[in-house]
């Protein structure tokens, strides 16, 4: 390890730097070596048959603004952030609420829930893909019959954003409760019993004593949240490809689709460049607001 | 850990192959594309074991690669890589994407070492799947499994309805007709459609380039890998066919049908008449609990329909043994007798004129009728999409198509984005040759 | 709990699991293909195990399995010994630039190798690991999250142990070895627990990097099950394959079903 130099503080000075230094070399390798390379790339362009990239400056990124499907995945990207994350969170808390006292019960209940998160993404969505399937698909082998409804969901462009986004509340929900469930254990109990001598009914508690200080809590939930749906494609890939008519592109599956079909590397890269700007920018606000709560907290 | 992961897997290769002679032979990969849970997957597991028993020198480790398109992106990304498959059934219509890159062999070549003729290769082949199969007159691929469109009909709604399963739908006219008839309600909510297709991509492209064929006009250009005609009458006419199928004669569903469900519906009776490859008929017909029979696509204009399947493909960059390998495992595969077996199994039609002149095949289809109709249609084929970047000049109209299907947009506007974005997409190559031609 | 709220979370994790059942009973229900009943959750008598031979016949399950357990091993083995050792610089180092570092590190949290395939994928096949298992492992060994929760761990012992050790004579890595690390060793199983969990279900970077199928891990074995695209999927023979896949992963659950538990929820308190 450290080699034996003359005076004490120079070895202090060393030992830090070689005990990062084995994660150093990985995440440069890996992550602050691509973010800088995929930036450098973007100002390049390559296509199909093409054997050398050409200077192109900033054309990647007017092509990317220019193109349709790009908007389409960044629109569909926000709206797919609310429709997961926030069913994710009402879901987990409620969940949490309802099974945070512990007992068999609650355990097995809590094991059942959590189930989903341990599967891969791929499995949910061979699963789902199941589900979703008309007439013959559990949805509507069951559910067909009692109501009149006959819902393409993958196949409607109006429904099959919601219903990829339903696999991740499904996969994911189980894992945010866990949070919730650690956080509510920390609520002290005299506060409770004050709010129940002071006649306070369950939702008078809840809004006003247990959200406020489970906010912590939520603002983690959220930021982990919102990254996952930015950086996980598997069931865009399996179930839908994008489709139908963009209806489920998302950033990250077009930056998949123009680099491995389309072969155009220098506008994927330029995809790639916008969406860790968006990952950025979330985690920064994120980590403020934690940090800001994690003052308020103590 | 290297060494324990090839410990490992040359333990596993050993009880899986229990070949002791596997070291002496030369391997090459195969890629295949089915999806891998399938009859069709098991079947194709057993034919290369046969080749491999067989064989003293050659030993194929078969990989199955997903769907058509997936398959396409296993291969590229492999090639790019350096490593490429020595061999790999490749979607007729991508063929030509691989000769612009390069990257695979001219069959020409492997018959001239081999004692073949290229100028007769062909001869045995049907027509309709030369096109596909050949680029700059020389041979790239060679056929191994070929579709067509075929509409699958239930006979016992058509009798119900009034109509006679012997003289299915000819026309479109007479399409929209039956399905009329045939469509049942219930109120608002619709128990029984009268037409389905599948929605999905590289079906969808593929069955609207049919409507498109039979009412007169072609989908791309086949002297130039860079022109695609999706602006015109006759793709608009045959969009248009499919807006109204939904919305105004409202016989066919509405969105994006899942290849899944077409064939589901058709099984439960809640779709009467249905299109779906050819290749789906040993499927249909193991599946289907009623008496069924199949039907030409109907004209407006013509009878004319693209083919589909996939052919053989040879890479470059493998070892001369391997190249020998190659040809010894691709001969075989595309022999008449394999071909047809290979046919009988899964209800595509056999390349080769030959197989239908062996007696099994002579017997098989005089048992089952329906595959003779699916031979016959072949006389209306014609070469399937084939450009530059073809998947995404594929999705280009499938995108607009899946929108119209879907009630959100027209098919004037359809075509017309749909030629648009195809044209953007194609721009790249057609600077290049229009910069190398000197214009 | 009052009945009421216990019924009805009862009724809705019921409903919850509504997949896995189904997943149970497609793959026992014998000759499904073209059935119209395979949504049924009702199970067919007598169970047949078809299902399952198929799909094993069908994929290299034992391949798969092979290639997934040394990716999960691998990346594990290598987290180990980075987190041990950034965790213990972070936490009982003192250093010029400290802070800065420690944010470096937190970047790795969300800029995750599925964002980076482009890039990453350049680099992989330049340093020749492009198509191994190397390369799956590889953008993994560092660990932002565990050496954050190594941090933690540490900060929480008292310096005593060390103290004392190095009064003894022992050299950095002795006293990780035998003092810190065995008292960190509940951190260091949830750790394990969801980095195995997490790697064993890793889809999207395997894709890119494993172009062999005799490389493909168990993610890329399952995703090639289920893209049919012809209309013929045997959703028997699929249901059965998926349940091979997370057999495994269900297994350890239930097996160590509070260190599951606890490690997932300390994955997010830092």
């Amino acid at each position: 390890m450290a080699k034996p130099l003359p005076s004490a503080s120079a070895r202090r000075g060393l030992k830090p730097f070689l005990l990062l230094l084995p994660s150093l070399i990985f995440l440069s390798v890996f992550t602050y070596w691509p973010v800088a390379s995929i930036a450098v790339d973007s100002l390049f362009g390559r296509r199909l048959g093409e054997k050398v990239a050409t200077f192109s400056g900033i054309g990647n990124y007017i092509r990317l603004a220019s193109d349709p499907k790009f908007a389409t995945a960044a629109l569909n990207n926000l709206v797919y952030i609310g429709a997961t994350v926030l069913p994710s969170i009402v879901l987990a808390l409620g969940f949490a609420l309802l099974l945070q006292r512990s007992s068999r019960f609650t355990a097995a209940l809590r094991a059942l829930l959590f189930f989903p998160t341990i599967i891969p993404l791929v499995g949910a969505a061979a699963l789902w893909t199941f589900l979703f399937l008309p007439t013959v698909g559990l949805i509507d082998y069951y559910i067909g019959r009692l109501v009149p409804l006959s819902i393409n969901w993958l196949g409607d462009p109006d429904t099959a954003l919601a219903s990829i986004a339903m696999v991740t509340v499904w996969k994911n929900a189980g894992y945010y409760m866990l949070f919730y469930i650690a956080a509510l254990q920390t609520v002290p109990r005299e506060l409770i019993e004050a709010a129940l001598l002071d006649g306070a009914g369950a939702w008078q508690r809840l809004r006003h004593i247990v959200l406020p200080l489970l906010a912590p809590t939520t603002a983690f939930v959220a930021v982990i949240a919102v990254i996952q749906a930015i950086t996980t494609v598997d069931h865009v890939i399996v179930m839908t490809k994008g489709g139908p008519d963009d209806a489920t592109n998302l950033l990250l599956f077009y930056i998949f689709q123009t680099a491995t079909e389309l072969h155009d590397s220098g506008k994927a890269a330029a995809a790639t460049v916008v969406t860790l700007v968006a990952l950025f920018a979330v985690s920064t606000v994120g980590i403020r607001v934690l940090e800001r709560g994690g003052r308020h907290a103590s | 850990m290297t060494s324990l992961s090839r410990i490992m897997l040359a333990g596993l290769g050993a009880l899986l192959s229990a070949t002791v002679a596997a070291s002496a032979k030369t391997t090459i990969d195969f890629y295949f594309p089915v999806p891998v849970q399938g009859a069709l997957a098991r079947e194709m597991t057993r034919m290369v074991k046969e080749f491999n028993d067989a064989s003293s020198d050659v030993e194929v480790v078969a990989a199955y690669t997903g769907s058509y398109d997936d398959t396409r992106l296993k291969t590229q990304a492999a090639v790019e890589a350096g490593k490429p498959p020595a061999v790999t059934l490749m979607s007729a219509n991508f063929v030509q994407e691989f000769v612009i890159s390069g990257e695979i062999e001219a069959i020409d070549d492997l018959l001239a070492e081999n004692g073949g003729d290229p100028k007769t290769f062909l001869d045995d082949f049907w027509p309709a799947l030369r096109g596909n199969a050949t680029a700059n007159s020389k041979i790239y691929a060679i056929p191994f499994q070929n579709s067509t469109p075929l509409v699958y009909i239930n006979v016992g709604h058509f009798k119900e309805a009034g109509l006679d399963p012997t003289k299915p739908p000819a026309t479109w006219a007479e399409l929209v007709d039956a399905a009329k008839k045939l469509t049942k309600r219930d109120g608002d909510k619709i128990t029984r459609y009268g037409f389905e297709m599948p929605g999905s991509y590289d079906y969808l492209g593929w069955l609207t380039q049919a409507f498109t064929m039979s009412n007169g006009g072609q989908f791309f250009n086949v002297t130039s890998p860079g022109e695609v005609y999706y602006d015109q009458p006759s793709t608009r006419g045959a969009v248009q066919l499919l807006h109204d199928l939904v919305f105004t004669h409202k016989v066919m569903p509405e969105g994006v049908i899942d290849p899944n469900q077409v064939s589901s519906d058709f099984f439960a009776g809640k779709a009467s008449m249905v299109m779906l490859s050819t290749g789906s008929l040993s499927f249909i017909r193991n599946g289907a609990k009623f008496p069924y029979t199949v039907a030409f696509v109907p004209r407006n204009v013509r009878n004319a329909v693209p083919i589909g399947g996939g052919s053989l493909i040879v890479f470059k960059s493998i070892t001369p043994e391997q190249r020998k390998a190659a040809w010894k495992f691709v001969t075989y595969m595309t022999s008449a007798e394999s071909l047809g077996s290979w046919s009988r199994f899964t209800g595509y039609f056999a390349p080769r004129r030959s197989s239908y002149d062996l007696p099994e095949m002579k017997a098989f289809v005089a048992e089952h009728p329906d595959a003779l109709i699916a031979v016959q249609q072949l006389a209306y084929a014609q070469p399937w999409l084939s450009t530059y970047n073809v998947v995404a000049v594929r999705k280009a109209i499938e995108d607009q198509v899946q929108a119209v299907l879907s009630g959100k947009k027209q098919a004037d506007e359809a075509v017309r984005d749909a030629q648009k974005n195809a044209d953007e997409i194609l721009r790249p190559y057609n600077e290049k040759i229009a910069h190398v031609s000197g214009f | 709990m009052a009945a009421a709220s216990a019924g009805a979370i009862g009724v809705i994790a019921l409903l919850w699991s509504a997949p896995f059942l189904w997943m149970v009973v497609a793959s026992l229900r014998p000759d499904s293909t073209g059935s119209l009943d395979i949504a049924s959750l009702i199970p067919a008598w007598p169970p047949s195990l078809a299902n399952f031979r198929l799909a094993w016949e069908s994929a290299d399950f034992l391949l798969n399995y092979a290639n997934t357990l040394m990716v999960v091993a691998g990346t594990l083995a290598v987290q180990l010994v980075t987190i041990s050792l950034a965790g213990y610089a972070f936490a009982r180092l003192r250093f010029p630039g400290r802070d800065l570092v420690f944010y470096l590190f937190l970047l790795q949290l969300m800029i995750v190798p599925p964002v980076l395939i482009v890039p990453n994928l350049k680099t992989v096949t330049r340093l020749g690991i492009y198509d191994t298992l190397w390369g799956v492992m590889a953008p993994y060994w560092a660990s932002a999250f565990g050496t954050f929760l190594m941090r933690q761990t540490f900060l929480g012992i008292p310096r005593d142990f060390e103290d004392a050790a190095e009064i003894d004579g022992c050299s950095l890595i002795q006293i990780l070895r035998y003092v810190l690390l065995p008292l960190a060793k509940p951190a260091l199983i949830a750790f394990a627990i969801v980095s195995v969990v997490s790697h064993w279900n890793e889809f999207l970077w395997p894709l890119m990097v494993i172009d062999s199928p005799s490389h493909r891990t168990l993610t890329l074995g399952l995703a090639s099950f289920v893209s049919s695209g012809e209309g013929d999927a045997e959703w028997g023979v699929i249901a059965a394959g998926t349940l091979i896949v997370s057999l495994p992963l269900f297994a350890g659950f239930i097996a160590f079903q509070r260190q599951f538990i606890n490690s997932f929820v300390m994955s997010g308190i830092k």
